[in-house]
């Protein structure tokens, strides 16, 4: 009884061991010298790297720059994909015709649209605007769509029955119904997001993480690559926490309902 | 007497210390070749528990378990055991035939094409022939229960191991397929212990019911069934030996439930 | 009926239509080559057919080269760790946390160590597919229900017989949708690492062409793109239809 204690706890904090654990033997590999030390800095000298950016502030000025691009053109896409998706609800006609549109576009790498995006519309952000959205809107549309267009008979039929109008049906028994599957499209959303942003700030080599991400690069500063990649994964976990927050807001009852915690 | 199977004293807990769940007591029991053994007892007392450890699909935490002889710590060679949930017991990727022949998988001396062969056999002697091409989600429940049984048998068991496998089928199914059971027992000679909740079936189908306490399961006692290996669905069950085993048994059954909790025999 | 289905499918183009004509009014209004319409972009596409067929093979061939290593790797890791909980529950955290590492920002590193290279570039793909063929796989050997692991001990299989023969095949369901993500993303990847390892294949062609100005032959080779995303996962998900037909079928048993 003692030991199933002690385990449970372990378990808590289990992310922080599995870290310690990456970091032991990072070190080890870096201080044992099995790969040459150009590649593959020990924690210190990164840690070191870290420090240098914050304190000449291009670190805060490239991640202020890239997170508020991913978080409001996951917003305004995911506003997009649901008005879409209540459109096409709406008027089965639009989701028809809407269908190829999208499926043409989706598999679009937002890469390749950066070039031109960049001669149209210049470095501000509308660029940014523009590509984020592009690739994002999917995710919120296509499970908006399927999620309202599933939405069980029986509720509808309530609805019907206690005299709601075809939009108050919409929007009081629908979207709600439909918003556990939403947000799981904002959470895959969220992630393409920051590639998009990422992608689109190294293809047009202005401002943010990406950008500075290839400047260290080109500038052989290997330490600084790895701080900066280890900043990116952890704005994925920024936007995944941000996302899970709105989801326990809007959808919270379909994790009470099914037992989950947020 | 040769003694296929033997459980001594066998004990299973879960957990450890002050909240350890003491599921079966110190069974002790033992088959004998060619008999047809069911066990009975009140719901929750550990039935499967007890029938894992026989097969030796779970380590009991005391006692031992011995098949012809040597004792069993992982499923031994000869011991088959058909689920009661036959839709996740057969392997859906595979058709019907393959999932028989997958039985054998263990066995050396047989080729693959004999193997394929024998599988229809089994197939055949469960009454599925024409649907070995076709796979477990295609049949009905009791087919496919049916399928397992041909496992069972295709795997050259000496002893079968029944865990409610009539529980999930419905009641007429249930009826022809105690008959089948009883035949192919008798059949392929196969040693039998089955597991059930329904005293009825337990009585109709065996040679000796070992009924179970509830928890912490002991044996309670054992009946022998004297009625022949011949049985019939009406005219047994309308037997003064039949009512009188099946009144034994849920009598144990019932006071089971209402007294006060056994320590270990 | 089939009058209202024609009906229907006619309907559905209509909105593009619209569009493509809207579009094209626009170019006349711009009328500049830098503003191309469908009609422009049709022209591109007629007379580059060679060439971007030709590049888009480079981008189709690495991207089935990351794939593939990226499946060799990552599906059978994914069952061990399912299968040895411990070990598991150990590096998943870690493998969260790569999830949200984006791929992009693997390349430059990749590019100091392995230059710009076809290697450098399958090396990005391979570890872009590998994401989510690990974690589905993962998910799916976690999930495997517990009387899988009963009926193979009680048919005497040992562990690894248990995991290639048994495993596998049940998780298949789960990982067929991680290889759905990782056959498109390994296509994405592709052409942003053509574009950021420029050496050839279609992520270049189209940089190229827009900064040469040439925006009808860069959409041309965008529409490209899209159609031939567009094949590759039909393809996937015919294949994954019939792999899979016991799968599918079996929700239909359910229903009945």
């Amino acid at each position: 009884m003692g030991s199933f204690r002690f385990l449970e706890i372990l378990a808590g904090f289990r992310a922080i061991i599995s870290f310690l654990i990456i970091v032991v033997i990072w070190q080890s590999v870096a201080s044992l010298g099995l790969v040459p030390e150009k590649y593959f800095p020990s924690i210190l000298a990164i840690a070191a790297g870290f420090r240098d950016m914050m304190m000449s502030g291009e670190l805060v000025s490239a991640e202020l720059r890239t997170i508020s691009r991913a978080l409001v053109g996951v917003a305004a896409a995911s506003l997009l994909g649901i008005g879409l998706a209540v459109l096409g609800d709406l008027f089965p006609s639009f989701r028809r015709g809407f269908a190829p549109i999208a499926a043409l576009v989706q598999p679009i790498p937002p890469a390749a649209l950066v070039p031109m995006a960049v001669f149209m519309l210049g470095l501000g952000p509308k660029l940014y605007a523009f590509i984020v959205i592009l690739v994002t809107v999917w995710p919120p549309y296509f499970n908006g769509a399927a999620a309202l267009a599933s939405v069980s008979d029986v509720q509808i039929r309530t609805g019907q029955m206690l005299g709601l109008s075809r939009w108050q049906i919409l929007r009081q028994i629908k979207l709600p119904a439909a918003m556990p599957e939403i947000f799981a499209g904002i959470r895959y959303a969220s992630s393409i997001s920051l590639i998009a942003v990422v992608v689109a700030e190294m293809l047009a080599g202005h401002d943010g993480l990406g950008f500075l991400l290839i400047r260290k690069a080109f500038a052989i500063r290997i330490p600084e690559v790895y701080a900066l990649m280890f900043v990116c994964a952890a704005n994925g976990l920024i936007m995944n926490a941000v996302v899970n927050g709105l989801r326990w807001k809007f959808a919270g009852w379909q994790l009470r309902m099914t037992g989950q915690t947020a | 007497m040769d003694v296929v199977l033997e459980a001594r004293q066998l004990a299973k807990a879960y957990g450890v210390g002050r909240d350890a769940l003491q599921v079966l007591g110190g069974i002790s029991f033992s088959v004998a070749r060619g008999e047809f053994v069911s066990i009975v007892g009140p719901s929750g007392c550990g039935k499967t528990t007890l029938l894992f450890a026989l097969a030796g699909l779970q380590k009991a935490s005391t006692g031992t378990v011995t098949f012809n002889g040597r004792p069993v710590t992982a499923p031994p060679r000869g011991v088959a055991v058909v689920f009661q949930d036959y839709s996740r017991s057969l392997f859906p990727w595979k058709s019907n035939r393959d999932n028989v022949a997958f039985g054998m998988v263990r066995v050396e001396d047989l080729s693959s094409s004999q193997k394929r062969d024998k599988a229809q056999e089994m197939l055949e002697a469960v009454g599925l022939q024409g649907f070995e091409d076709k796979y477990p989600w295609q049949l009905s429940g009791g087919m496919q229960q049916r399928v397992a049984i041909a496992r069972g048998l295709a795997s050259q068991s000496e002893l079968l191991l029944l865990d409610e496998p009539l529980a999930a089928v419905d009641a007429q199914t249930r009826a022809d397929m105690q008959d089948l059971l009883l035949d192919l027992a008798m059949r392929f000679q196969q040693t039998c212990i089955l597991v059930t909740h329904d005293v009825e079936e337990a009585v109709y189908m065996a040679d000796r019911v070992v009924v179970l306490t509830r928890r912490p399961t002991v044996v309670d006692h054992e009946i022998t069934i004297d009625l022949g290996k011949r049985r019939d669905q009406i005219t047994t069950r309308e037997d003064r030996r039949f009512l009188a085993a099946r009144h034994d048994v849920m009598m144990s059954i019932r006071s089971s439930r209402t007294a006060a909790p056994v320590t270990a025999a | 009926m089939s009058t209202l289905r024609s009906r229907q499918n006619y309907s559905a183009l209509v909105l593009p239509i619209v569009l493509l004509l809207a579009w094209q009014v626009l170019a006349w209004r711009a009328s500049t080559p830098l503003f191309p319409g469908p009609w422009q972009v049709a022209v591109s596409i007629w007379r580059l057919y060679p060439q971007i067929v030709g590049q888009i093979g480079y981008t189709l061939m690495r991207a089935a080269a990351g794939f593939v290593v990226a499946a060799m790797v990552m599906i059978p890791l994914g069952i061990l760790l399912g299968r040895l909980k411990s070990i598991g529950s150990v590096l998943e955290p870690i493998l969260d946390m790569l999830a949200t590492l984006p791929p992009p920002a693997v390349v430059p590193i990749v590019m100091l160590f392995a230059g710009t290279g076809d290697a450098a570039k399958i090396a990005v793909i391979a570890y872009a597919a590998g994401i989510p063929l690990i974690m589905n796989t993962y998910e799916a050997s976690k999930t495997l229900h517990p009387m899988t692991t009963l009926v193979a001990r009680s048919l005497r299989l040992g562990r690894l017989e248990t995991m290639v023969f048994i495993d596998l095949p049940a998780s298949l369901p789960m990982i067929a949708t991680g290889v759905r993500l990782a056959v498109a993303s390994a296509l994405l990847v592709s052409v942003t690492a053509e574009m950021l390892l420029a050496t050839n294949g279609i992520g270049v062609f189209l940089q190229r062409q827009q900064e040469n100005f040439q925006i009808a032959n860069g959409l041309a080779a965008i529409a490209f793109i899209s159609i031939v995303g567009l094949i590759v996962n039909d393809l996937v998900q015919r294949l994954e239809r019939r792999l899979l037909f016991w799968h599918y079928r079996l929700d239909l048993h359910n229903e009945r």
